[in-house]
């Protein structure tokens, strides 16, 4: 790595380190500040493709003196150039977007080293998973490590277990797919033993989960302290109506307490999560906040669609998100996610969907879709 | 002071009564309690069959020249400014879709202008060599006597919210004698209405045929009864639209579609030069502006031919300009955030582009969505996410930049053209076979004539069955005359 990378890392290492309980609230503003403008110079100034967007927006280290205007790099860019600052042959780790076969068509985030991001996330975990604990059986029902190494969610899945699991926790997805059967003996034996679990996985993955228990008429009675993880969530607009839908089964049918019920929304091209804060809240003061909220390394705007700009605390609009563990590509990066703003953090309400024309003028997505034989079908 | 005005947003024959719902639309110092209907299987069973009856026992009989004499007489009080209906229209349509009201009020006042009695006798001569075989039995040149029937009832699914295109189809219906069903879109619901209500101010019996409701599209406890009822359905809308309607539709039932379609235009060397080039920039921006690109007659791409006083490259860079002028004196309509997200993406894949140094440059409003302009240096075809953004392809000739648009045949418009007088008929040749069916101005692209070919094809004939009775029947027959020799 070069010599500034590693001086820059370091600085960042040592906020989270310092920061990851987000106590010096005056301090921290100006440390989060005074980093993400050095973050923000050094990325500029060796990620190419990055600082001619900047230069197209007009923004420089020179213009740009608060985090908010750092100008952030859409994710659809992520899938079309190589946005490095460290040579992108020397990675440690290359993770990829999931959802197409293409793997030119995938969005990539290159890890010169795994240590920042393994460091952004242990901490907060421990905030936002396990407030009340130090150590948990871990069933994850998602591919590990070793079956993905191009996934985010494998490696961190991973890190969980090794930094949180007990020796039960295991991995039930092998390459054959999801072992339904093990992992539902598994769950009856933790039953018996009345030992707390922690299910984790992709939210699709407890949808095939449910509908296999639903088939064969089987319920679990989850040992209190017992926890229910998921990411990803639904894809679709209706994302809030449907979340609820689903763990309002969680309940039922694993008999898990609500506030025992979490959802971490994470991104490739991100280096960290956010995590609502039902587990965390409900442990401090018996409060269910399912409000979103990132580690204090993580700082997410809302934007006026059309402008870009801030919108008023409340009011929805699209979501950029400023990551201090993203170093080496683009610390701001701007979603397809709309949200908006609360007291504790942020509500995230879903995908922005493909627009279909108001009027007989054919759009281009949809000229695209036909082009891909989308009308012929 | 404040007045509250209620407007019903659907019409039915007086008899029909249906429950309602209201909006509130608070404009200025007046308050709009719009009136939306609630609509059941049962009820639009019973508009169908009333609408059809109140058809044969009134429309079905009436002389075209009537026809065309009424519908004259609602397009005259549309012209007249201080029409109360039209400014209502003029005030609550720009607050319903959002276009800007000046906008609005121009492109309503041009439209309605097409359905003069002289437009609309055109119209009718365009298509029939006699129109009075509406009427009645005429003879035809070869010998023998044909009749057109119209369809005794026609259901109109109405697209999105280009102001008033819905008229036209209501009007095409009246022509060939037909009672109508209209399914407006719950975004520009009113036109219609406003105009029916005008048939009836001139003629209530007239109006008595027509019914206009909006519902939500893909509803089967209405569609289905609306289809079972008609014997034509037209539908305007995205090929996704066309196709649940057609799907919902039996066979042997007509159905006519207009789905959606792009259109675009050339600027040849001749109109850049130092006296036409700005006019020819700014006939162009209006092209692009008015009902912000929802039209499908509105163009997406140019084609700029080099050789000219300003370069392809100015040109793209002074559109943008144009652009912004434009948008201050008529601002674009607020967009939702699928809209705008669209085309922030859109000019993020161009940026992108440039940045892989492709020939390729994105101008914009730096503030927010309202234009953008993608200039390339090489000759292409693509669509844009519309909302006033436009592509501009610099080429060395015109007629060699055509051959982009081949493998987009299906949904090929209009072409805008500015070009010397000796080459119109090369392009159009050209144009014409790669599937373009309307060659028009630059500056009146959104403006197609009365009597055109719309998507290339007929309108009134279309629609109507043509009898003939064979030119020995009538000879034959007179050996039956008990009176014959």
């Amino acid at each position: 790595m070069r010599e500034n990378s590693t001086k820059i890392t370091n600085e960042i290492l040592q906020f989270i380190d310092q920061h990851n309980l987000n106590l010096d609230k005056a301090e921290y503003e100006d440390d989060y500040n005074r980093l993400a403008l050095e973050l923000f110079q050094y990325q500029f100034q060796t990620n190419l493709p990055y600082k001619k967007f900047c230069q197209a927006r007009k923004k420089t280290p020179l213009t740009v003196k608060h985090w908010e205007h750092i100008p952030p790099m859409p994710i659809q860019v992520f899938k079309h150039l190589p946005l490095s600052c460290e040579p992108i042959q020397e990675a440690q780790a290359v993770f990829m977007t999931s959802g197409t076969t293409n793997p030119d068509a995938k969005g990539k985030n290159y890890h010169p080293v795994l240590s920042v991001s393994d460091a952004s996330m242990k901490g907060p975990f421990k905030q936002f998973v396990l407030p009340d604990c130090d150590r948990m059986t871990i069933f994850v029902l998602s591919p590990a490590e070793d079956l993905n190494k191009h996934s985010s969610l494998s490696r961190y899945l991973t890190n969980a277990v090794t930094y949180y699991g007990t020796d039960k926790s295991r991995f039930f997805f092998t390459e054959h797919g999801l072992n339904v059967d093990e992992l539902i003996q598994a769950i009856r034996a933790c039953e018996a033993e009345q030992e707390p679990v922690m299910l984790m996985g992709a939210t699709f993955a407890y949808v095939h989960i449910l509908d296999y228990m639903k088939e064969r008429g089987l319920q679990f009675h989850l040992p209190k302290g017992s926890r229910i993880f998921d990411t990803g969530g639904f894809k679709g607009q209706s994302r809030e109506v449907e979340m609820d839908q689903l763990y309002g089964l969680f309940s039922e049918q694993f008999h898990v307490d609500r506030n025992r019920i979490i959802n971490m929304y994470g991104m490739t091209e991100l280096s960290s999560q956010i995590y609502d804060q039902t587990i965390q809240s409900s442990c401090l003061n018996g409060t269910a906040i399912h409000d979103k909220k990132g580690p204090s390394w993580v700082k997410t705007l809302v934007l006026n669609t059309d402008t870009l700009e801030p919108v008023e605390d409340g009011a929805a609009g699209v979501l950029a998100h400023y990551d201090l563990a993203n170093w080496n590509s683009c610390l701001a990066i701007l979603t397809e996610d709309m949200g908006y703003k609360t007291e504790h953090g942020f509500v995230l309400l879903g995908r922005i969907q493909g627009s279909e024309a108001r009027g007989c003028s054919i759009a281009v997505d949809q000229l695209l879709q036909s082009n891909l034989g989308g009308v012929q079908r | 002071m404040s007045i509250t005005v209620e407007v019903k947003v659907y019409r039915t024959p007086i008899t029909i009564e249906l429950k309602e719902r209201e909006e509130i639309i608070e404009c200025g110092e007046s308050t709009f309690v719009m009136k939306y209907p609630i609509i059941s299987g049962e009820d639009m069973k019973n508009i169908a069959s009333l609408v059809k009856f109140n058809r044969s026992a009134y429309l079905a009989s009436m002389p075209i020249a009537q026809i065309v004499e009424k519908i004259d007489l609602a397009v005259q009080k549309w012209l007249n400014p201080d029409y109360a209906l039209r400014r209502l229209a003029e005030k609550l349509v720009p607050v319903v879709t959002g276009y800007d009201e000046e906008m609005v009020r121009l492109e309503v006042k041009r439209y309605i202008r097409t359905f003069r009695k002289k437009e609309l006798l055109r119209f009718l001569d365009e298509e029939f060599d006699q129109p009075a075989m509406l009427d009645e039995f005429r003879p035809r040149k070869t010998g023998g006597m044909s009749r057109a029937f119209g369809p005794e009832s026609i259901f109109h699914v109405f697209s999105g919210n280009v102001p008033g295109v819905q008229i036209w189809s209501l009007i095409m219906g009246l022509l060939v004698k037909s009672a109508a069903i209209g399914k407006t879109s719950m975004s520009e619901p009113l036109l219609p209405v406003l105009f029916a209500q005008s048939l009836a101010e001139v003629d209530e019996r007239l109006a008595e045929t027509i019914a206009i409701l909006p519902w939500k599209g893909g509803t089967n406890e209405l569609e289905e009864p609306a289809i079972e009822e008609s014997e034509v359905v037209i539908v305007y809308g995205s090929q996704d639209t066309v196709e649940k309607v057609k799907e919902k539709v039996p066979n042997g039932k007509r159905v006519l579609s207009y789905g959606h379609k792009i259109s675009f235009a050339m600027v040849g060397r001749e109109a850049l030069t130092p006296d036409h080039y700005y006019e020819s920039i700014h006939k162009l921006t209006e092209d692009i502006s008015v009902y912000d690109q929802q039209s499908c007659l509105t163009p997406q791409s140019v084609y700029v031919e080099e050789g000219g006083a300003i370069s392809p490259k100015q040109f793209a860079q002074m559109l943008a300009a144009e652009m912004e002028r434009y948008h201050k004196k008529k601002p674009r309509a607020k967009l939702s955030d699928e809209e705008a997200m669209s085309i922030q993406r859109f000019r993020n894949q161009y940026q992108l582009e440039a940045l892989n140094n492709r020939p390729i440059s994105v101008y914009f409003s730096s503030m927010d969505t309202s234009w953008t302009v993608i200039f390339h240096e090489e000759a292409g075809f693509a669509g844009t996410p519309l909302n006033r953004s436009i592509h501009v392809f610099s080429t060395e000739s015109l007629e060699d930049a055509a051959a982009a648009i081949k493998p987009y045949q299906q949904f090929l418009q209009s072409c805008g053209l500015a070009v010397s007088p000796n080459r119109l008929f090369i392009l159009a040749d050209l144009l014409g076979s790669y599937g373009v069916n309307r060659i028009s101005t630059i500056g009146e692209m959104n403006r197609a004539k009365p009597g055109w070919h719309h998507d290339g094809g007929f309108n009134l004939l279309d629609l109507v069955r043509i009898m003939d009775i064979e030119r020995n029947v009538e000879q034959e027959l007179e050996r039956f005359d008990p009176d014959v020799e």
